[in-house]
């Protein structure tokens, strides 16, 4: 019997639980280790943010699921790694601390035969003097955070009613942060709602990004057909913020936030600040802070973990120059290179760098958007990394049947701007692949038929479509195998 | 303030505005609900390719 120790319970930890134990039944034992006591479909929390979802459309508790999937589930989170166990322990082990009500504080050791790194990202508000939503800005990454801002924004709502002009501040709060495609949703949800009460007057709406052109989406952009031109996503991405009133700061490092200031560095070296009333501002992502030992007690962090905290897997981490950036060098297996039983997926990989050029202001300041891995990749990537690990453990080989390389596989995208069945909008944005792949596609770097840029109200109900779906497959409800990452 | 308002001289006046028609599209159904098909099968083949 092989047990297999899954951390994390989000998009790509909870798709990995599920097929490695739907695939290997009874006879094998799966652990998943997970913080919280909720599954969180994590894209709709631009709707719980505006008021249009309740936080329970969103999330639902794991254990009904796991008890019903015969998954052990353990309300913890991990702290170390020892790969080779230790003197008390022979066998490898994930070290835990719970955080249930019942167990909060108490330490265990869990061993496993693979074990799966999916613990997601640490949001380093801290990296960011006056971030977050103990502070000054507020965010939507999580399903908590986003009732709080829903919360705050309403109240902007009853000031702005009352006849006071708001100035509402959009974007990345930190020179490196990632995910302008949520911030970006966020933005256009807000215009929207503020709009559909007849305030758009009282509002002054600002985006503010490390992005070097809009539309970049920490992707370098893309090459899309449109109007029977073929357009950078920056003519796309602009020409919805111009339609929605929203006005723009791009190329600019959030470097710290005051109550109603935030700070930022432009590539030209310029520092500047802009006032708000209101702000939702991405923070950066950083590895969740696992330690890692040897059986001797030595801390091998290092080996095992690149300088961000997240895990290094079969990537190129040589720090190539841009201009010899491979999608070769992205990993296909995401298999620690370390220890072959341990395996990283999701946003917890280390990438081998970034898709985006990296940019320096004249002050040496890194202002560059991290690569992406949320949504589709993180399922995709938990989806094959469960199956390898299946056939691995029928077949006793050692080799991989399935591989997902970020250099060939595309995603999709749907940024929601206004709810509203009838009336909603949406910009649906596919690339293929995510990596530009300038020798396949020397053109535009990416499939041209395969990468779209779209809005209307179609993608509106894709993304409703996509809520219900995923959270279907998720709480697996009948036939959810079926249903694609 | 002047009586005139210029369209110009700032990032937001450059990018391109959807006309009346194109909106019009945006929120047509019968249109929109054939997007619908063409968009998800486009994701879909680009879920299923993406990975062996």
């Amino acid at each position: 019997m092989a047990k297999i120790v899954v951390l994390g319970a989000g998009i790509s930890g909870h798709t990995a639980a599920a097929f490695i134990k739907k695939k290997l039944g009874k006879k094998h034992e799966v652990v998943v280790v997970s913080p919280g006591a909720y599954y969180q479909w994590i894209p709709s929390n631009i709707w719980v943010g505006v008021g249009k979802m309740k936080i329970d459309q969103v999330r639902f508790k794991l254990q009904p699921v796991y008890d019903r999937w015969k998954i052990d589930f353990r309300q913890a989170k991990a702290t170390a790694v020892y790969p080779e166990g230790d003197q008390s322990m022979t066998r490898p082990y994930i070290a835990i601390e719970y955080t249930n009500e019942t167990r909060r504080g108490e330490t265990d050791k869990v061993d496993y035969d693979y074990l799966v790194n999916a613990t997601g990202p640490k949001l380093n508000f801290e990296a960011t003097e006056g971030l977050g939503p103990n502070k000054f800005t507020h965010s939507v990454c999580s399903c908590d955070h986003a009732v709080a801002t829903w919360e705050a924004l309403q109240i902007c709502f009853t000031r702005m009613e009352k006849g006071e002009k708001l100035r509402f501040l959009i974007g990345t709060g930190h020179p490196t942060a990632t995910c302008q495609g949520a911030a970006f949703e966020y933005a256009l949800n807000v215009a929207y709602e503020i709009k559909s009460r007849g305030l758009l007057h009282m509002a002054d709406i600002t985006w503010i990004s490390n992005e070097y052109e809009l539309g970049d989406f920490g992707m370098g952009g893309a090459f899309i057909k449109r109007g029977g031109y073929v357009t950078p996503t920056k003519v796309f991405s602009e020409s919805i913020f111009a339609e929605y009133g929203i006005r723009w700061i791009k190329r600019a490092g959030v470097t710290k936030v005051e109550e109603g200031m935030a700070h930022y560095e432009t590539l030209d070296g310029q520092m500047h600040s802009e006032p708000f009333d209101f702000a939702m501002l991405i923070p950066a992502f950083a590895g969740v802070g696992l330690k890692a030992f040897d059986k001797t007690g030595e801390d091998i962090t290092p080996k095992l973990f690149a300088p961000s905290g997240f895990m290094k897997v079969d990537a190129d981490y040589s720090g190539k120059a841009f201009e010899d950036w491979l999608v070769e060098d992205w990993p296909s297996v995401y298999q620690n290179p370390a220890y072959a039983n341990i395996f990283a997926t999701g946003i917890a990989f280390a990438p081998p760098h970034q898709i985006s050029k990296p940019m320096k202001s004249t002050n040496g300041t890194l202002i560059t958007p991290a690569p992406p891995r949320t949504g589709m990749p993180s399922g995709v990537t938990g989806k094959i990394v469960a199956l390898n690990i299946v056939n691995q453990i029928k077949t006793g080989k050692t080799g991989f049947k399935h591989e997902a390389s970020m250099g060939k596989m595309g995603a999709a995208c749907v940024v929601s701007a206004g709810f509203s069945l009838f009336r909603g909008n949406a910009a649906t944005m596919t690339v293929f692949p995510i990596v530009p792949d300038w020798q396949r596609f020397p053109e535009w770097g990416r499939d041209i038929n395969y990468t779209v840029g779209e809005a209307g109200l179609a993608g509106h109900w894709i993304k409703l479509f996509l809520h219900y779906m995923f959270i279907h497959k998720a709480k697996g409800y009948p036939f959810w195998w079926l249903l694609p990452e | 303030m002047g009586k005139n308002i210029v369209r110009g001289y700032y990032d937001e006046s450059y990018p391109p505005i959807p006309t009346s028609g194109t909106r019009f599209w945006r929120r047509n159904l019968l249109w929109q609900a054939w997007r619908f098909i063409v968009l998800n099968i486009k994701i879909m083949r680009i879920v299923v390719g993406g990975h062996s």
